[in-house]
């Protein structure tokens, strides 16, 4: 990663904007940028979708594969998940091995849809102990304007809730929908000058510290949290966070499913 | 099935997916697709989907890899896992290392790289949707990117793949041609000075097969190099 240029002079400016209640772009605290979704779109893809919150875009995509159950699951398939931040989401990621952050990035999405249950894995399994499907959600960035965990985990859940399983493919009979129960939905919170807001942007990201990612359900049930960077926070802020994510989170899960529409 | 067994052409000469011989799949380009990013392009070819992002001129690092004379082009051809039938692991492989470099040689080919010396530009191919042709894809888009950026350059380069399938010559393989057909001639033409910057081929093509594709590739160049212009001059071709 380059080295950030006069991040000091940005920390002090959105030190005074946050005196104010206003940030770089006019938001306030707990505004989110506006938020695209389309899924679908990949003609490859057995599931897909497109989320643009701002200048951040990515693209979701489901494959499938078939699988050797493992010897204590013999009755169960899998799901994995896996984050790349390619060099083309911007100047600062370099090409190279998967760098901390993208797999910190993978973990966090992969944690929030695999604890909320939303995927029976009994449900993948096609010959016990034999064969099984293995679910693979592989996240895209092609352009990096900040809060890549929430647009990750909004267009993960939306692939997934369209993949439809190759059964022909593998002659295995019809093609089915996967069965997605729930949707997981991510809110991520950063400290910028001082205090938290939501769904940081590029900028505020370089010039901010700590960040706290909270994935909750529709019955508001926790799935996954994380913590990252540098940085502390007390019970009081949290618990603001989590009643902010619990609104915000509705809002999404909304999203995603008005456009299921007839599925 | 084996090859030269899938009738892909029937007698009225119109082939699986409805074109003739001569004929290109659909196109359409965006440009500033990636906002992050100083120049970039979206190239929908058939189902082919490729989205590029230039980023530079910047300051070339480590410091061994300036040049003092010009600048570096860094080019990087990658698929997404989710891209093809069957998922491709992420990273680079001995295909894209090959693609990404002969894209580069043909891009360093128009890019005016003398104007910024000790400097470094970056070209970022991505492969979102893979039909056949992505290489041809990605360089075009990846010329039309350069200039979306301001970079000076003597011409685009515009790639276009002709071959054969049941015997006949045809102009841009789609994946089912691609695949069981007998030859692929994919070349990179300039369409100002009619000159060519990328030239491959493999399969079994007579004189006379080998000089009717490459007419189909020159004539499908210079069209396709009119949709380019057309994008960069209104920001977008056929969207």
């Amino acid at each position: 990663m380059s080295i950030p240029l006069v991040p000091q002079l940005l920390r002090s400016h959105l030190v005074e904007l946050a005196e104010n209640d206003q940030r770089l772009d006019g938001r306030r605290q707990w505004d989110g940028r506006e938020v695209q979704l389309e899924i679908g779109i990949l003609g490859n893809a057995e599931g897909s979708a497109k989320v643009r919150m701002g200048d951040t875009i990515v693209y979701a995509g489901v494959k499938f594969q078939t699988m050797t159950p493992y010897s204590d699951r013999p009755n169960q398939g899998g799901l994995m998940c896996s984050a790349e931040l390619r060099p083309v989401a911007g100047r600062k990621h370099e090409p190279g091995p998967p760098s901390p952050e993208s797999i910190e990035l993978g973990r966090v999405v992969d944690r929030g849809i695999r604890e909320s249950g939303c995927i029976d894995t009994e449900a993948l399994c096609i010959i016990p102990g034999e064969k099984a499907w293995q679910v693979i959600l592989d996240l895209y960035a092609i352009s990096d304007d900040g809060n890549l965990f929430d647009a990750f985990a909004l267009a993960g859940i939306a692939a997934l809730r369209n993949a439809v399983i190759p059964f022909a493919k593998y002659e295995l009979g019809d093609d089915r929908p996967l069965d997605v129960s729930k949707t997981p939905i991510m809110c991520s919170y950063h400290r910028v000058g001082g205090r938290y807001v939501y769904d940081a942007s590029g900028r505020e990201e370089l010039g901010g510290d700590e960040r706290i990612h909270i994935t909750l359900g529709a019955d508001a049930h926790v799935h996954s949290l994380q913590k990252g960077l540098k940085g502390t926070f007390t019970a009081g802020e949290f618990a603001e966070l989590m009643e902010q994510a619990r609104i915000k989170g509705d809002e999404l899960r909304d999203l995603v499913h008005s456009l299921e529409g007839g599925n | 099935m084996g090859y030269g067994d899938v009738q892909m052409i029937d007698e009225n000469g119109i082939r699986v997916d409805g074109r003739k011989a001569g004929d290109v799949r659909p196109i359409s380009i965006e440009l500033g697709v990636v906002p992050v990013a100083d120049g970039s392009c979206r190239m929908t070819w058939g189902t082919n989907e490729v989205i590029v992002a230039v980023y530079g001129p910047m300051e070339a690092h480590p410091r061994k890899i300036q040049r003092q004379d010009r600048a570096v082009l860094d080019v990087r051809y990658n698929m997404a896992p989710f891209s093809t039938s069957d998922r491709i692991r992420p990273g680079f492989n001995r295909r894209s290392r090959e693609i990404s470099k002969v894209t580069s040689d043909a891009l360093e080919s128009v890019v005016l790289l003398e104007l910024y010396p000790r400097s470094k530009i970056r070209v970022e191919i991505e492969i979102i949707c893979a039909e056949a042709g992505t290489r041809c894809v990605g360089l075009t888009a990846a010329s039309v990117a350069l200039a979306d950026a301001g970079i000076p350059m003597t011409d685009l380069v515009v790639s276009v793949a002709s071959g054969k399938i049941n015997g006949v010559v045809v102009c841009d393989l789609n994946k089912a041609e691609d695949n069981y057909g007998e030859a692929d001639l994919p070349m990179g033409v300039l369409p100002n000075s009619g000159e060519l910057a990328f030239l491959q081929m493999d399969g079994d093509l007579s004189q006379e097969e080998f000089q009717e594709a490459w007419d189909y590739n020159m004539e499908a160049a210079i069209v396709i190099g009119d949709y380019c212009a057309e994008a960069l001059k209104n920001g977008g071709y056929n969207l």
